[in-house]
């Protein structure tokens, strides 16, 4: 059953009359339930113009997005912020978690606007910093804890709301790799266990190699795809095979670490 | 693009930031050019004014001069260091700093020449009216014609422009560039959460209701013996009110997870500790410039109001005529006849009766009351004075009692005569019981208090009294004084005071008012000022706050937040940073309302809810003014 379904997607950049800039051009895609979908390619190449079309904080020229076979493009703002944060569940490079909340405050707030009662919210966080071992921060402050216990925060906010989809932006883009790899193994086995159906954007083979299938853009267009077998260490040999393939700014490519 | 139209780009292109700014030095250059008009006046220099209209012109102009000076100070102050990271770029961009001194110079001129132009246009524009409104407050005969004098235009754009220099240069010099790497993190630092004493919060509301405690309980007499107390106790623990306690009430809020965790209140009381903490100093400032203005124009207005009651209360009789000894009894029939006939002739209704009344001096072992001038009345005497004026008496007297006049602006003790009191005459004297009691009579200048006693021992002394211990008391009633007040002033004024000392109600009446006219054309400008100026320190320090906030929403947005939603809460921050500090103010106002209650005769709360309630309506528009461009820049970013 596919959750995520994007038609000829279009974004164009500039206004009608200067110059104009194609960002994705009739780009097609389809997420199965469950699935972990990574999304490559070099700078400029369109996909984090993609992650913001599906996750509606951006609006498409041209084109539909459809979640749980509802065409969300058509909706109003208000209806669409609504719908965010019902759901979806957002990780960003930059965390994005409140400076004036506590972790715990920041992992509730999904569950707060929604009027959860207190003692659900409470059983919830519960569980989910557990699953992620953050339990023991949740009283401390942005600014008390390191870049990757705040990713995981972000995980965690992401996903207590028991979202249909995660999207998550570079999730390890500022992390070290010690880190990045925490949080990526919590992102994997989180993922598997809840079956969320989870898209992320990355430049970052190694936090790919933790995906389902990765897809390639370049230029706004499809460029391939490849699907993980059993082994992640040759999934990744394969990432990089198919980077080295796309060329592109060679500045994308990160160091290999294993 | 040359270094001058860099400035000027700068400032045309942030006229929205700098708006409010521009507004408010607009207004204090108006106000200062209107009275400086009145200065300059031809009509005022050559008349013969009185010189407490020219001195209250001038210190007005002072304290606007100096008020706008340190608003400017402050406001130029936050605007600059608003940009801070602009700085960085530039200084990354290779501006060396005497450079970017003389652009953010340049910038301020600009804004101040423009706002000096606006001042002066729209001062011209309301001087007609404004010198309407001033001859009549002062009662001139004839409304001062339209005069813009180049004196006036020149004086108020010079000193303004003076203002605005200065400001700059100072702000300029105390201007700190930090690295270039803390300018770009600047605003990025992480907070800390808000810390507070429990024990500082409970000093704040102890301070505070001390303060309010002696305001309520004050007397007229007292009044300037706790004025400074009140201040120091309610100063103080305002700052505190603020910087501490309402960092722990929200605390405690936090803690009923119930209310906390629902919607919205989540994000709204997080952040709004913050914003209380980071803002304690300006809503503190904000609050007793507000208490200021609230307090000060309902206490005029109030008096002005209460300018009838109090000629009621000073000078309980509508007019009288006093006369010491015997020799002049013919000369007072004359001066009598005289005001009786000019009352017939300007045809103003009045009764009228004329007692005998004489004195004696007091005589007690308590040092209060010794040797004391007393006026004595007899009883039958003083019954006709109050029917006179239609009241009762409400006590009686016998034989060996007097009633002893009750003072009203003296400590409590003073009013506790001793049980038994001598009273003395040349050649009589009698030791009686004593009452206090409310005697509705005029003061005089020749004794200190009024005694009432029982016609026959009156009849003992009047009849013993030497030639120069004797009083004849003329007393007029006059239904409608307050119309004919000028005229009853004019006759009274032509009595001869040699023969007759008089005193009357229109007097008291349009000697108050006309001084308080005074205060009152002064004190109202320089409180909307302040009040207008309070208003406008809290959209600077907003303005000043709003990358941080920016960033905030965008946070929250991407997580998933409705417009109406994000205005909500906007909407309650603002509110609660805009109100708190003016429902402070409100209640500091009334208690002071209170103080001034105790010591006037008229009501004070008609007039003291109408000049909150005006003060309100300002507030709130400014309020929905400053909501409405802060939530728009906000949507920005969603």
């Amino acid at each position: 059953m596919s959750v995520l379904v994007a038609e000829n997607l279009t974004k164009i950049y500039g206004s009608k009359n200067g110059i104009q800039h194609k960002a994705l051009h009739q780009f097609q895609l389809t997420v199965e339930k469950g699935e972990f979908l990574g999304i490559m390619g070099p700078s400029g190449s369109g996909k984090t113009t993609l992650l913001n079309l599906l996750s509606t904080i951006d609006n498409p020229t041209s084109g539909k997005v459809k979640i749980n076979d509802e065409t969300i493009t058509s909706l109003s703002k208000n209806k669409l912020a609504k719908f965010r944060r019902k759901e979806m569940g957002f990780i960003f490079q930059d965390y994005n978690l409140l400076d004036t909340l506590t972790i715990g405050e920041n992992i509730l707030l999904p569950l707060t606007l929604q009027g959860e009662k207190v003692k659900v919210m409470e059983k919830k966080l519960v569980i989910v910093t557990k699953q992620l071992g953050i339990d023991t921060i949740i009283n401390k402050r942005t600014y008390e804890v390191s870049g990757g216990q705040m990713q995981r925060a972000a995980i965690a906010r992401a996903i207590i709301h028991d979202p249909t989809v995660i999207f998550a932006d570079e999730p390890t883009g500022n992390l070290d790799s010690k880190a990045s790899l925490q949080v990526m193994e919590s992102l994997g086995t989180l993922q598997q266990t809840h079956e969320t159906t989870t898209v992320m954007v990355t430049h970052d083979p190694f936090a790919a190699s933790f995906c389902g299938r990765v897809i390639f853009i370049k230029d706004g267009k499809l460029f391939n795809e490849i699907h993980r077998g059993d082994n992640r260490q040759s999934f990744f040999q394969d990432i990089l095979n198919v980077q080295s393939l796309l060329g592109g700014n060679m500045d994308d490519f990160q160091t290999i670490r294993i | 693009m040359t270094f001058k139209q860099f400035a000027f780009n700068n400032v045309k292109r942030n006229t929205r930031q700098y708006l409010s700014y521009f507004l408010s030095c607009m207004f204090a250059v108006t106000v200062f050019f209107m009275y400086a008009v009145i200065v300059f006046h031809p009509d005022i220099q050559n008349a013969e004014f009185r010189d407490v209209v020219q001195r209250g012109i001038l210190l007005t102009e002072a304290i606007i001069y100096g008020f706008s000076f340190l608003f400017v100070l402050f406001s130029t102050g936050s605007f600059i260091k608003s940009r801070k990271k602009q700085y960085g770029l530039l200084t990354t961009l290779g501006i060396s700093k005497s450079q970017l001194n003389r652009m953010l110079i340049l910038e301020n001129t600009i804004i101040g020449i423009t706002s000096i132009v606006a001042g002066l246009l729209l001062g011209a524009l309301l001087t007609k009216l404004f010198l309407m409104i001033f001859s009549q407050i002062l009662g001139l005969d004839q409304i001062l014609p339209f005069y813009l004098s180049l004196k006036a235009i020149g004086i108020t754009s010079l000193l303004f422009f003076i203002m605005f220099e200065v400001n700059s240069l100072a702000v300029v010099w105390t201007l700190r560039t930090n690295s270039i790497m803390e300018v770009f993190r600047g605003a990025k630092g992480p907070k800390k959460t808000p810390k507070f004493s429990w024990i500082l919060s409970l000093l704040a509301i102890g301070l505070i209701g001390a303060g309010y405690y002696l305001a309520y309980i004050s007397t007229v007499v007292t009044i300037f013996l706790y004025m400074l107390p009140i201040l120091i106790l309610v100063i103080p623990g305002t700052y505190f009110l603020f910087s501490q306690f309402s960092i722990a009430f929200i605390a405690l809020l936090k803690r009923k997870k119930r209310f906390y965790l629902h919607k919205l209140n989540l994000l709204t009381i997080s952040d709004l500790s913050h914003k209380l903490k980071d803002n304690a100093r300006i809503l503190f400032i904000v609050t007793i410039l507000s208490a200021v203005a609230l307090t000060s124009s309902g206490v005029l207005y109030g008096l002005f109001q209460g300018v009838e009651a109090e000629a009621k209360r000073f000078v309980p009789q509508d007019a009288t005529l006093i006369s010491k000894g015997n020799s002049k009894i013919d000369k007072l029939e004359k001066e009598i006849n005289f005001v009786e006939s000019s009352f017939k002739e300007k045809d103003i209704a009045f009764q009228s009766n004329l007692i005998r009344t004489t004195q004696a001096q007091m005589q007690s072992e308590n040092e209060n009351w010794n040797l004391v001038w007393a006026q004595i009345y007899s009883y039958s005497d003083y019954k006709a004075i109050a029917n006179l004026h239609g009241r009762n008496v409400s006590f009686e007297i016998d034989d060996g009692e007097m009633v002893i006049s009750k003072q009203e602006f003296a400590l409590p003790d003073d009013n506790k005569p001793p049980k038994k009191l001598t009273i003395k005459s040349k050649n009589e004297s009698a030791t009686l019981h004593t009452k206090v009691a409310k005697l509705e009579l005029n003061q005089n200048i020749y004794t200190t208090f009024d005694i009432v006693v029982s016609d026959s021992i009156f009849k003992q002394f009047v009849q013993s009294a030497a030639s120069n211990e004797v009083y004849y008391n003329y007393a007029m009633e006059i239904p409608k004084w307050k119309t004919h007040a000028d005229d009853i002033e004019q006759i009274f004024a032509n009595v001869d005071r040699e023969i007759a000392y008089p005193d009357s109600q229109p007097e008291y009446y349009l000697r108050m008012k006309e001084g308080l006219s005074y205060l009152f054309f002064f004190g109202i400008f320089i409180s909307v000022l302040f009040f207008l100026a309070a208003g406008s320190i809290l959209y600077f320090r907003m303005y000043q706050d709003m990358d941080k906030d920016l960033h905030h929403y965008h946070s929250i947005y991407r997580i998933g937040i409705t417009d109406k939603e994000m205005k909500k809460i906007a909407t309650r921050q603002l509110g609660f940073l805009f109100f708190i500090p003016f429902i402070v103010a409100v209640v500091h106002a009334s208690f002071a309302f209170k103080a001034l209650q105790n010591m006037i005769a008229s009501s004070v709360i008609l007039p003291s809810v109408m000049s909150v309630s005006v003060f309100f309506v300002i507030h709130l528009m400014n309020f929905i003014f400053i909501r409405n461009v802060y939530t728009a820049k906000l949507k920005k970013v969603m």
